[in-house]
């Protein structure tokens, strides 16, 4: 793979060379996701490989072109799993694809997202250097953060190679409850729920029916689901898996689909748009023609953030955009890393 | 410097100029280490914190940041020209929220203050570093405190939701928000960590946990240190994640028993601390998954405490082992190195030749279930050479935990301590990195200087300059 390193390193210099911004592409499976962005291919899908994995360490190390399912895989075969509980959009949906996005699945209230279970990364910086930060072990404060930087930055601060995540036994037994409720009373309930001692691992709510799955003890999670006297759900893997990789039917719609992260008790104006409620009510989903404008401006009174997760106008900003403080030390981040601006630029925001 | 502009800043009282006054603050916990601050500076709201951090800025003045000063890395020491801007002020619990089970606080509350205060709700801030009755959340985020609930639980970094900051500049900006997720680059997570060298955190809101129903503690003795490193590995591979997992080496178990008499088999070579929490059958049926799997890999004993009492008198031992150490010799040195949980007997092993090498007994006391490792150096500062001896096997040791495939510090921050491991650590590349995003926000490198990140030049002369341990300033303190 030292062959693969050295022509990425030479892409990298090229692109320094010609002024030709590079687009980082790993298994295609979300460049649906963030603002258009134009430059020549840098493929990532070729640098794949679980590189060690070993389940009493709790952690494994694989290239960023690793397909999520063989990871997924090899976990599973030792009762462990990715606690964050990434969307595997289709067969092709890389590690890396993974970290830079940084999106985590319904677990992610209960367990943590996927930042939370970074533990290094190894990457090209825009100036061509290879460049490890973190390690394999749990507890590493050794200089700053940057592997966990990194996460979420679309690519914007370094080519990831490898990296280095921790990993969770897999729940020993878990259940689904559900029940008709209004969206006022589903959001009490979940609210209610996650503040006992209820081994929740994942709470929604899909316009008429409140789901909720319990992980843990077989005999905990029978006892909590009698106490929370709901319905239990049959084919409740499909359920999740369909939510979690984007399938259920509020991603399908011709309108744009709306992301927003909220604070478990902030008010959303849903209006009449169709919304899908998951995260115990911290993740909102939204069907809706509004203008970009009035969902940023309507998250923002939320005291949350917006994200246009699909839709027609990529040229606009796609992400909640950041205050002028914030935007300035972002743009100084990125000239940190990333000097020539060659690294998916404009992928984020316009002007990082 | 003319520091006597920052009275026209700030209130009375709360600007030191004259030595006696400023003499109290020249180091933090790690106390060897002393520098006479220039100035010291006791703001009490976020507006004067702006105005000393423009005013610093302005006039090229370098600042250090300080909490309670409970650090263990020297990462709070003062600088002789700049000024030591101390936030224990800011000690107010802003706002509770139990149904978010969320605290916005000011970062001079102390660690402890915050689980005290949420009691009532039945939630607890859960890291918990062993100086919580003392040390500030303000300090926790700068070093990403951890504690040994850590495997299960996380550090400062998966706990905190929110920060408010002031740049250098004297710039008021969030970072995160009550949501999950936010907007743009993980920025709480830089700041995490970051040692005071990129901003000065003036609020925190922190992630709160319900309290688990139930807890217990078990302790497993061993005939060799291998069987209870195995052990440990084997406990994870059985898919258990205990609230805590501690070992500690026949040195350790010795100088706890005379100490505070907790029951310890005193003939182990070494002990396992293991404590489940949930509902009382989960915990009860995982200790019982543990006792057997404990025999199973060779504990000599296991003994499964029978309530809360005894539970405490498990863990009195552990949290006695610093105190402990203190009264067999009349200096130790705490390192902090973290390894994969694999090599902890081999690493024990290298810890044990390093101590005949350098003619220094040595305590040793793990965080088992995260790697996390504090060898006590025993030394007495009063014998000529004796110090020195000691920071050399303490850099040796960090060295190891390098080859083995871990970190030179898990918890305790970098600071002025490790600073020289840094570049055995980090390639020059990836030291420039840390420079540029330090720059990324103070160009002018005004924010706790010398500290975490060393010069390429600091490192190119590595070895020229030796840096030490001290006695502890805290003794009140637990530590562990």
């Amino acid at each position: 793979m030292q062959e693969k390193i050295k022509i990425i390193q030479d892409q990298l210099a090229n692109a320094i060379e010609q002024r030709e911004p590079l687009k980082i592409v790993g298994g295609d499976s979300k460049a649906f996701l963030g603002r258009n962005s134009t430059g020549t291919s840098l493929e990532m899908s070729s640098y794949s490989g679980v590189i060690s994995y070993e389940p009493t360490e709790l952690y494994i190390t694989a290239r960023s072109g690793t397909t999520l399912s063989e990871i997924n895989n090899t976990l599973t075969e030792h009762g462990q799993m990715l606690a964050f509980d990434p969307p595997q959009i289709n067969a092709s949906t890389t590690i890396g694809g993974v970290v830079a996005t940084g999106l985590s699945g319904p677990r992610r209230p209960y367990t943590g997202s996927v930042r939370d279970y970074v533990l290094g990364i190894h990457c090209i910086n825009g100036l061509g250097k290879e460049l490890t930060f973190g390690g394999q072990v749990m507890k590493n404060v050794a200089g700053y953060d940057l592997s966990r930087l990194m996460t979420g930055a679309y690519g914007t601060l370094g080519v990831i190679l490898d990296i280095s995540l921790k990993v969770m036994p897999i729940p020993e037994f878990e259940m689904t409850c559900h029940q008709l409720l209004s969206a006022e009373k589903a959001l009490a309930k979940m609210l209610e729920l996650s503040t006992g001692n209820i081994p929740i691992s994942a709470s929604c709510y899909d316009g008429e029916a409140l789901f909720i799955r319990l992980s843990g003890d077989e005999k905990v999670v029978k006892t909590s689901s009698e106490a929370i006297g709901m319905d239990v759900l049959e084919q409740a893997q499909l359920f999740w898996d369909e939510l979690r990789d984007y399938k259920s039917s509020i991603f399908n719609s011709d309108n744009n689909v709306w992301r927003l992260s909220v604070p478990l008790t902030s008010v959303v104006a849903v209006a009449d748009d169709s919304c899908l409620i998951d995260w115990g009510g911290g993740l909102y989903w939204l069907n809706s023609d509004r203008s970009a404008e009035e969902i940023f401006n309507m998250a923002s009174v939320a005291g949350g953030s917006a994200m246009l997760f699909k839709g027609s106008d990529r040229q606009q900003e796609v992400f909640q955009p950041l205050t002028d403080g914030l935007l300035s030390l972002h743009k100084g981040l990125k000239n940190a890393f990333d000097p020539h601006g060659i690294l998916n630029p404009g992928k984020m925001y316009a002007t990082v | 410097m003319n520091f006597s502009k920052l009275t026209e800043i700030l209130p009375a009282g709360a600007v030191l100029l004259s030595e006696e006054s400023r003499r109290v603050y020249e180091c933090d916990a790690l106390s060897a280490h002393r520098v006479m601050p220039g100035c010291v500076v006791l703001p009490d709201t976020v507006e004067q914190v702006q105005a000393i951090l423009s005013y610093c800025h302005s006039h090229d003045i370098p600042v250090v940041a300080r909490g309670a000063g409970t650090g263990l890395s020297g990462g709070a020491m003062p600088h002789e020209e700049g000024v030591l801007l101390i936030l224990a002020k800011f000690n107010k619990i802003i706002e509770i929220d139990p149904e978010q089970r969320t605290a916005r606080v000011q970062p001079g509350v102390r660690n402890l203050a915050i689980s005290d205060a949420v009691k009532s709700h039945g939630l607890y801030y859960a890291p918990d570093p062993s100086s919580q009755i003392a040390c500030t959340i303000g300090g926790n985020v700068a070093e990403n405190s951890g504690g040994v609930h850590c495997l299960k639980y996380g550090l400062t970094v998966h706990n905190i939701m929110q920060l408010k900051l002031v740049t250098i500049e004297g710039e008021l900006i969030t970072v995160g928000s009550h949501a999950f997720d936010s907007a743009g680059y993980d920025l709480l997570a830089l700041l995490t960590g970051s040692e005071g060298m990129l901003a000065v955190i003036v609020e925190v809101t922190v992630k709160l946990v319900p309290k688990p129903p139930f807890s217990r503690v078990l302790l497993a003795a061993f005939d060799d240190v291998e069987k209870a490193g195995n052990a440990v590995a084997g406990v994870i591979a059985e898919g258990i994640i205990p609230a805590g997992l501690e070992m500690m080496d026949k040195g350790g178990v010795r100088a706890v028993e005379d100490f505070v008499h907790a029951g310890y088999p005193t003939d182990a070579e070494a002990i396992l601390l293991c404590e489940l929490d949930g509902t009382q059958d989960e915990v009860e049926t995982g200790l019982n998954a543990v006792e057997q799997l404990l025999t199973r890999f060779g504990a000599t004993e296991v003994r499964v405490a029978q309530n809360d009492a005894e539970s405490d008198l498990f863990w009195a031992g552990r949290k006695a082992a610093f105190p402990a150490a203190g009264r067999v010799a009349p200096d130790y040195y705490c390192m902090d190195g973290t390894i994969p949980r694999k090599h902890i007997a081999q690493v024990l092993s290298g810890i044990n030749d390093l101590s005949k090498k350098y003619k220094l007994d040595v305590i040793n006391v793990f965080h088992a279930g995260d790697g996390n490792l504090h060898p006590l150096i025993l030394y007495d500062i009063a014998i000529p050479g004796e110090l020195k001896r000691t920071e050399a096997f303490g850099s040796d040791i960090l060295k190891l935990c390098i080859e083995m495939g871990g970190t030179i510090t898990g918890e305790h921050g970098v600071g002025i301590e490790k600073i020289n491991e840094m570049c055995i650590q980090f390639s020059d590349d990836e030291l420039e990195q840390f420079h540029a995003v330090k720059a990324a926000f103070d160009k002018k490198g005004l924010l706790n200087p010398g500290k975490a990140v060393p010069t390429l030049n600091r490192c190119a002369e590595f070895g020229a300059m030796h840096v030490h341990a001290g006695k502890d300033k805290f003794p009140e303190l637990e530590r562990y």
